[in-house]
């Protein structure tokens, strides 16, 4: 890579060439203070808080757009840069209702900490008296517009990074707002509450309902993770605080999403209103009783240890646990499955990355708007860079607005003709086809990369630790073993007379449970798991289960010691 | 002396938008000669040699911008023609395309041919009912005649040209807002560099010119670059409609050299002041630039000359305001356009250009207080050279130049509480 020489503050800087006078002072841990500038968004220049001054240029010049060139001298904090920063800042100020005091962002929020770094102790311009709208029509964030600041790192998120196109601006001048669609409530809009636009909001102005209000980052813990709610397995930070979860947020540094996520992964887990099973239970005449460990395992021990045996487990689970259900139950002779399919791939097995390169992709059976939703917006970001969208689903499908063909089963064959002379065609495969379906790509193996999306999200790492998957209902045997954890899965009893649920929640598969054993949720417990492109990930815990709930691990690895199998 | 008119030769002349009238007075022989005598970039050196500067409001030379065109045939580029005119007290280009469309045409044609581009866009300002119908109809005849389309005039070069209608915004005037409101966006400026001519509309190298400044181009090629070069002074040549309005006897657009005094203008060509009253202020060349006294009338009306003076040619657009003009009330009303035509964009601009008309409005409502003018002072200052794009620096204009030069009139409006010209 070329560099070129620069002096940023009389400190000599070797930057490469062709980048920003911003990634090369940042590079240099040099710190130009930006508002509308993301390093995930494309540069936008507008709001003018990082304007530097550039020798030899007539203006000041905005730090997050000039590039660097050979022999620059830049001065981040003279007299006229700081006054033209705190100029911005009082205008921004003048512009809406920033009474920190009363905002959720207070002490997160880069405006405020502009403002005590820039020493603003008053208001110049007269203060705003109208109050605007508050719109709180989605379920999980709400848009406060009086502590806008009108940086649009929200709406380039929603446009280039989730290519969902909802949110603009509407009127012009001191009379802009951020609006959706055709000026639509939010919750009546195309947006499909990734969050995307709340986690790059500077400001107070996009609110989460759940962590408003939580813990400021002084106060919360942040734990690099990776999402369990589907087999994309995004990577998150875990936000807590007093062993409490207060939010999700993707994880811009992780390969798989690149601080993306769905509103599976980053709002639903925070809403789980589910009661924990804290403790063991045991059946006693058609109720459940609390019990201790010992008796608890001790009846399950004998039960597994007879009759015909059935085990099946979520594919929520983390590898680890995998191992070690797959050793009890082979050993148990048990028949057992994990619940979840994997797609179909007739061909060279593709990553999600191949999408940003595809001409044609062929999206068989899957809705992205509802089930894996980042590929659906790694799809959205191809289709608006030009690549073409040929879709086999239903007619309702998400993403039947982007696709430039669009046709059932019966007509497959023609969309797989058409992808067989694209230069990179990518097909994205949902599990469980028709096989009709799955015979029908067979033209494209060797053509076309494979990106199938195995249905539950750790499929693939039950395949891996020798689990057949099922869909859950063919199991029948006198005992039924369920490892559930926080899976809401759907059991039938099919006749089964003993059920021993492994739940972290009350729920359907409790209720006919003759024993529970309290399991952890996903976010306390570590391990790996392996995502639908075989990716082998970690997932670390963030929160202590409570008092008597024990790992999973350790309590398969228990029933293993009561019955003397040496696993 | 009357100077013989160059670009608004036709304007007056029964149905002179009409292309047989048009065809009658000569019109087209350029193109036919641009085409078959000339390489494009024979035709670019031309232009050069011409001295022609952007008639738009920023006065670049026109030969540059078109050498900046990549030369490479196989690049899709663009001609945009800029037909947005919004700058308040501007009114030639609407004349132009009214009353002489296919001159504009025939500049675009040429224009086009030199920078190897086989589509043209006309931006036209939405208000501008009657221009709408004149630009299609003469594009409409310029095809029939073969003057547009493929193989124009058998010389094998091709040209499409149609008119896209703006929907009410100052800012789309400015060519990269321009070209986003082209494209079906919302009009905003883009970040420059780059700029148009590397990447411009749907990302290709696009020349982007104001009407007249194409309007020029055909008389160029017919006499020559010498002659349009002798026309003037020697960094601002050939001929320029100046249109003046305000407290004048005639207002009205006026084709007069470049280098014309002001005070020949507004004394002789627009029949000097109401009711003999005398001289106030003068905007010269639209409301973006720093407005003038009577002491500064005989400044010839050139680039170089306002530059010299700390104002601007602009657009042309001469503004008179006689003795009984408040100058506050003018300010805040030049002022208050700027603010509502603020794109939102960028913060200066947005909210500076509002808290410049609350100071503003509150002086001239008599409950200015002391420090108002270094307040107002101190927002020219945080906005003038930080915007986005240079509205800004356009916006502060009336409020700076007013009060440089009137100071006096702001401190009485301050101490009286109230505005001294109403009664
Ligand atoms: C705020 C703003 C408004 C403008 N409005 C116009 C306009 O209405 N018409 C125009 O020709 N140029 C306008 N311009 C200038 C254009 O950006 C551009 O410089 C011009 O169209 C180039 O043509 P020229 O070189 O022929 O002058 C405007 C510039 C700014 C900054
Ligand atoms: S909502 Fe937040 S991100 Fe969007 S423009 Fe306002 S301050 Fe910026
Ligand atoms: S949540 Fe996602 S879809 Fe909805 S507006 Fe924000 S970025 Fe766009
Ligand atoms: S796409 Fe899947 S892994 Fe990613 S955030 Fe949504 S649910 Fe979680
Ligand atoms: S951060 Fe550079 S202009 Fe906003």
């Amino acid at each position: 890579m070329t560099k070129v020489q620069i002096t940023i503050d009389g400190q000599k800087i070797a930057a490469e060439a062709g980048s920003t006078v911003l990634e090369a002072a940042r590079e240099a841990g040099l710190d130009i203070p930006t508002l509308c500038h993301h390093p995930a968004l494309s540069n936008w220049g507008a709001c003018r808080i990082c304007l530097v001054e550039i020798e030899r240029q007539r203006a000041l010049q905005t730090a997050c757009t000039f590039p660097v060139t050979e022999g620059m001298v830049v001065h981040t904090e003279s007299e006229k840069v700081v006054a033209a920063r705190k100029f911005v800042l009082q205008l921004l100020f003048s512009e809406r209702n920033h009474y920190c005091m009363y905002c959720q962002m207070s002490g997160d929020c880069e405006l405020q900490s502009l403002a005590y770094r820039y020493g603003l102790t008053e208001w110049p311009y007269p203060r705003p008296v109208e109050p605007l709208a508050v719109d709180a029509t989605r379920q999980y964030f709400v848009m406060d517009h009086n502590r806008c600041i009108l940086c649009r790192r929200c709406v380039r998120a929603c446009a280039e990074l989730v290519a969902n196109h909802t949110l603009g601006v509407r009127e012009r001048g001191i009379h802009s707002m951020i609006t959706a669609d055709l000026n639509v409530p939010m919750g009546e809009s195309s947006c499909i509450q990734c969050g995307t636009c709340l986690q790059v909001c500077p400001t107070g102005a996009l609110m989460d309902l759940k962590s408003a209000y939580r813990g400021r980052e002084t106060q919360v813990e942040r734990t690099r993770s990776t999402c369990v709610g589907c087999s994309i397995g995004c990577g998150i930070e875990l936000v807590s605080r007093a062993n409490h979860l207060v939010r999700i947020e993707g994880d811009w540094d992780a390969e798989v999403n690149k601080g993306l996520l769905c509103v599976v992964g980053r709002f639903e887990p925070l809403f789980d209103d589910r009661q924990r099973v804290t403790q063991p239970l045991v059946r006693r005449r058609g109720l459940l009783e609390p019990c201790e460990w010992d008796e608890a395992l001790g009846l399950v021990a004998e039960k597994l240890s007879g009759d015909s045996l059935a085990a099946l487990i979520t594919t929520r689970a983390t590898n680890e646990t995998m191992t070690q259900f797959g050793r009890l139950f082979r050993s148990l002779g048990a028949e057992m499955a994990a619940v979840g399919s994997l797609a179909p791939a007739p061909g060279a097995e593709g990553r999600l990355t191949d999408l940003a390169e595809a001409d044609v992709i062929l999206v068989v059976g899957a809705d992205l708007k509802k089930d894996h939703q980042v590929a659906g917006a790694f799809v959205r970001r191809a289709v608006d860079r030009g690549a073409r969208l040929a879709l086999v689903a239903d007619a309702d499908n998400g993403l039947a607005s982007y696709a430039t063909w669009h046709v059932g089963f019966d007509q497959m064959d023609s969309l797989v003709g058409m992808a067989a002379q694209a230069s990179r065609p990518v097909v994205v495969c949902a599990a469980d086809l028709p096989a009709e379906a799955e015979a029908a790509l067979a033209p494209l193996a060797g053509k076309a990369s494979f990106l199938g999306l195995s249905r539950g999200s750790n499929s693939r790492g039950a395949v891996a630790a020798g689990l057949p998957l099922s869909r859950g209902g063919e199991a029948s045997a006198r005992v039924l073993y369920i490892l559930a954890e926080d899976d809401r899965l759907h059991i039938p009893r099919n006749g089964a007379g003993f059920v021993v649920a492994q739940a972290s929640y009350v729920g359907p598969l409790t209720d006919m449970a003759d024993v529970v054993l309290p399991a952890p949720i996903w976010a306390e417990q570590s391990g790996h798991v392996t995502n639908t492109e075989g990716r082998v990930q970690s997932v670390q815990a963030a929160l202590t289960p409570p008092e008597n709930v024990w790992p999973t691990v350790k309590v398969l690895k228990t029933l293993a010691g009561r019955l003397n199998l040496a696993l | 002396m009357t100077f013989e008119k160059i670009l608004l030769r036709n304007v007056e002349i029964p149905n002179s938008e009409k292309i047989d009238v048009y065809l009658k007075r000569g019109g087209y022989q350029a193109l036919r000669k641009a085409l078959h005598e000339h390489t494009p970039d024979e035709l670019v050196e031309m232009v050069k040699a011409s001295g022609l500067r952007g008639r738009g409001g920023a006065g670049f030379p026109a030969g540059l911008k078109w050498s900046f065109m990549p030369k490479a045939a196989d690049v899709t580029k663009y001609v945009c023609v800029n037909t947005d005119e919004g700058e308040p007290g501007t009114f030639k280009d609407r004349l132009l395309v009214e009353r002489d469309p296919h001159s504009i045409i025939e500049g675009v044609a040429i224009a086009a041919y030199a920078v190897g581009a086989h589509r043209a866009f006309v931006y036209i300002r939405g208000e501008f009912f009657t221009g709408v119908k004149r630009w299609m109809k003469a594009i409409d005849d310029a095809y029939a005649r073969g003057f547009l389309g493929a193989n124009i005039l058998g010389s094998g070069f091709d040209l499409d040209l149609s008119v896209h209608r703006g929907a009410g915004a100052y800012i789309c005037g400015e060519e990269t807002a321009m070209l986003e409101s082209l494209e079906g966006k919302r009009g905003e400026p883009r970040l420059k560099p780059p700029y148009p001519a590397q990447v411009g509309l749907y990302a290709r190298p696009t020349l982007v010119h104001n009407v007249e400044t194409l309007a020029c181009v055909p008389h160029i090629v017919l006499r020559g670059p010498e002659w349009f070069a002798s026309i003037g002074t020697e960094d601002s040549t050939g001929p320029k409609i100046f249109c003046v309005s305000g407290d004048v006897n005639r207002p009205g657009n006026y084709e007069l050299p470049l280098g014309t005094p002001l005070r020949e203008i507004i004394y002789e060509h627009a029949g000097g002041i109401k009711e003999g009253r005398q001289l106030k202020a003068v905007i010269p060349g639209g409301a973006s630039t720093p407005m003038l006294t009577a002491e500064h009338l005989d400044v010839p009306m050139a680039f170089e000359t306002l530059h010299a003076i700390g104002t601007m040619l602009g657009t042309g657009g001469i503004t008179v305001m006689d003795e009984r003009v408040c100058i506050v009330s003018a300010a805040l009303r030049l002022t208050r356009f700027f603010a509502h035509e603020s794109c939102g964009k960028c913060t200066p601009c947005r909210v500076g250009t509002q808290r410049l008309v609350d100071t503003l409005q509150r002086i001239e409502d008599g409950r200015g207080q002391q420090g108002d003018i270094e307040r107002l002072l101190s927002l020219c200052d945080g906005i003038a050279g930080h915007t986005f794009c240079p509205m800004g620096d356009a916006a502060v204009n009336p409020t700076l130049s007013s009060i440089k030069h009137f100071r006096h009139e702001y401190e009485v409006h301050i101490e009286r509480h109230r505005c001294p010209m109403s009664s």
